[in-house]
């Protein structure tokens, strides 16, 4: 019964969607020229989506077990069960968005050692030696990629607050 | 003419700088190809940002290289871990890991390492010779056709989705949309940026393909936080010498097998959706089903090996033909492909191999030297293989994602393009949890504009709905969609034994032939005269049977 109230959810999720992007389509402008407005494409392409949809909803409704998602959840119930089960991804986007959000203040380098260092140490712990070794992984990882599209790519990757006056 | 290609793709090639490029790339495709969790289509999409700065011609030979080192590294994992390293060498740890533990490790791998090479050299024949003639065939699309192809495209891959059929299309169709957002490419007027100047470019290509495919991979990989600090194998050292003799007698003695196999594979390959997980195990059920002993299949033979590991080599050679010849990847990891030769402002199409033919033929090139090179580096990439394998899946996991972000604000140095990944990451992620394929919708992101375009075109020639059922090629494509769209259908309610099945097949062959027919010439007149007496045996034999599919099934 869970899944099948899931896959409804998301169901209804992308019907909402699909009228977001429906109305959203109203504000592309259509230029006097060509004979394929520039929004009828997405409108053909959203009407199929919420016909799409709208069977993916009934058959989530009817039980269809065609549209139940396989596999058992083996968390436990609650928020806390939840953020348990997820707990790496949801450290791997948190990390993330804090490294593209800090990029201009920290630059490529900085940045993605602190990255790559801070989720090694939040995935695999921070026993023993491990700090140690996360901090010569991430120093040596990133760094080479760092030198080879600096110096062997000539990308001009950001530098940050800090090694900007260098 | 062809002589005079390959010798400018040759020369344009032979060079240390290139080789140690497609060396490079095979090394790194066949660790990548070894460790269960990375596909494929990540070493190849993660490729991408190194190749940017290179000229074409190299850029695409390091990601052919890295391609065709994926394609044969599973192999090692799946015969010494009974692990499969990619889904196209599920097939092979069905006889290669018994053999292993029966005590022939070396045996086991030579055998798997020769004929990823026969497949891939069969492959590579193939791709030279009938991608310059299905580029001729392509020549005669028009835009009608075009669009009834990548409709088909899309059709066939949400299909292979199989039972989830209903959610690969709704991830075609976001795929589709995902492509609109942006300055349109015919007129340039903004879609969807919803007033903000960053989605006013649309998203960058291949920062959703890498967000998509490898950051929410990357995501699924660490997931469970038990098996993220576990390594691929606690066995220490895995000492194996692969044994080239007796590996290749054991192979010349089965040659069919590894023709049949690497048949399989590229005919797979040339189906738009259809990669080397379908074809390596399509080619072991073969082998089984053609075998004298059948019986033994799954204990540690030859036979078990050679297929799946011919095929899903050989699969390549049909994507990259298809690719090359017309345009339409056959599969993500040739949708990469597609990006890389965009990202080189390089269209491919019907007239890529007349307008193109250096880097057409550097292409072919790369995949001949890469399968040679794939042979000389198995052995030393072994023993890399073994320490990989003892890198804790977390760590291999931080330091991608720390390069994710590098190589995607490499491609065009505007940090959206790492939103956009983080973005496209979540999104991945969250689909395939909730059984979602991705396949479509990169194919739908890849295929969405040339969609598009042509429609475009068509409409701009004739505001008539009327040629996409009148034009030959387009009605040959919108044919074969409707029925590739209801194959999963007819796969269950066959199960059931219902009565519309026993038709299924033979109104496919009477309704392909009628596009056939309006082909005109004479091949494929005869071909179509051909399709319909197959159609009508079949519905001769369901008839004699009492319209029961009895005697199919016992073959099946």
């Amino acid at each position: 019964m869970e899944r099948l109230n899931r896959d409804a959810v998301i169901a209804i999720t992308l019907l909402l969607f699909c009228g977001v992007f429906f109305w959203a389509s109203f504000d592309i402008r259509t230029p006097n020229y060509g004979v394929l407005a520039p929004s009828t494409w997405p409108r053909v392409i959203i009407g199929v989506l919420t016909f799409l949809s709208l069977i993916y909803l009934v058959q989530s409704l009817r039980g269809n077990p065609e549209t139940v998602t396989a596999g058992k959840s083996d968390r436990e119930p609650g928020i806390r069960g939840w953020v348990d089960h997820w707990r790496n991804p949801l450290w791997c986007f948190g990390l993330f968005f804090a490294y593209v959000a800090l990029l201009p203040v920290l630059g490529m380098l900085i940045d993605g050692i602190a990255f790559v260092y801070v989720l090694m140490g939040v995935l695999g712990g921070w026993d023993g030696k491990k700090p140690l070794v996360h901090a010569y992984v991430s120093v040596l990882a990133i760094g080479s990629m760092w030198s080879l599209f600096t110096f062997g790519l000539d990308v001009i990757l950001p530098t940050g607050m800090f090694m900007d006056p260098f | 003419m062809v002589i005079d290609n390959i010798l400018a793709a040759i020369d344009v090639l032979a060079n240390t700088h290139a080789f140690l490029l497609m060396a490079v790339g095979v090394a790194g495709g066949l660790i990548a190809g070894a460790i269960p969790g990375f596909t494929i289509a990540m070493a190849v999409v993660l490729t991408l940002p190194f190749t940017f700065g290179m000229s074409p011609h190299l850029g695409l030979a390091t990601m052919v290289s890295v391609l065709v080192g994926g394609l044969s590294g599973g192999l090692m994992a799946g015969i010494l871990t009974g692990i499969p390293g990619t889904p196209s060498s599920v097939a092979t740890t069905f006889d290669g890991f018994p053999m292993a533990r029966n005590g022939e490790p070396g045996l086991a791998l030579g055998i798997g390492v020769w004929s990823s090479f026969c497949g891939g050299i069969i492959s590579a024949v193939l791709l030279m010779t009938l991608a310059p003639q299905l580029a001729q065939i392509g020549l005669e699309f028009n835009p009608w056709g075009y669009f009834m192809l990548v409709i088909f495209a899309l059709t066939i891959t949400a299909s292979l989705a199989g039972k989830n059929m209903i959610k690969g299309l709704i991830a075609g169709a976001l795929g589709l949309l995902i492509r609109t957002v942006g300055e349109d490419e015919a007129a340039g007027m903004a879609r969807f940026d919803f007033g903000t100047d960053a989605l006013l470019g649309g998203f960058d290509f291949i920062a959703v393909l890498i967000g998509l495919f490898a950051f929410s991979q990357l995501l699924n990989d660490v997931r469970d936080p038990e098996t993220a600090k576990k390594s691929l194998t606690q066995q220490g050292n895995i000492r194996v010498k692969i044994e080239h003799r007796r590996a290749i007698a054991a192979i010349l003695k089965r040659w069919q097998i590894v023709i049949r196999s690497s048949l399989i594979g590229v005919f797979t390959g040339i189906l738009p959706g259809a990669g080397g997980s379908i074809a390596n195990i399509l080619a072991y059920d073969q082998a089984k089903k053609a075998s004298k002993y059948p019986e033994k299949f799954g204990t540690g033979i030859a036979d078990g090996i050679i297929a799946p590991e011919s095929s899903n080599n050989a699969v390549e050679g049909g994507a990259l033909m298809i690719l090359m010849a017309l345009g339409i990847p056959g599969d993500v990891t040739a949708a990469i492909m597609l990006g890389a030769l965009l990202m080189h402002d390089v269209v491919p199409g019907p007239s890529f191999i007349n307008d193109e033919p250096v880097l057409a033929y550097s292409i072919f090139i790369s995949f001949f030297i890469a399968t040679f090179m794939m042979l000389g580096l198995q052995s030393v990439m072994l023993k890399v293989f073994v320490r990989v394998t003892r890198v804790p899946m977390y760590v291999l996991a931080s330091i991608i994602l720390g390069f994710c972000g590098i190589g995607v604000f490499a491609l065009q140095n505007v940090t959206f393009d790492i939103w956009t990944l983080l973005w496209f990451g979540v999104l991945g992620f969250t689909m395939r949890h909730f059984g979602f394929p991705l396949a479509p919708m990169i194919l739908g992101v890849v295929l969405g504009n040339i969609a598009e375009l042509n429609l475009a075109r068509a409409l701009a020639i004739t505001t008539d709905l009327t040629p996409f059922v009148t034009r030959p090629w387009s009605l040959f494509f919108m044919i074969i969609a409707v029925f590739s769209a209801f194959f999963p259908l007819f796969q269950g309610h066959r199960e059931k034994k219902k009565a519309w099945t026993l038709f299924y097949l033979p109104l496919a062959c009477f309704a392909i032939a009628l596009p056939l027919f309006m082909m005109g010439g004479t091949f494929r007149p005869v071909l179509a005269t051909i399709v319909i007496g197959f159609g009508a045996y079949q519905l001769w034999r369901r008839r004699q049977n009492g319209w029961r599919f009895e005697a199919e099934e016992k073959t099946i």
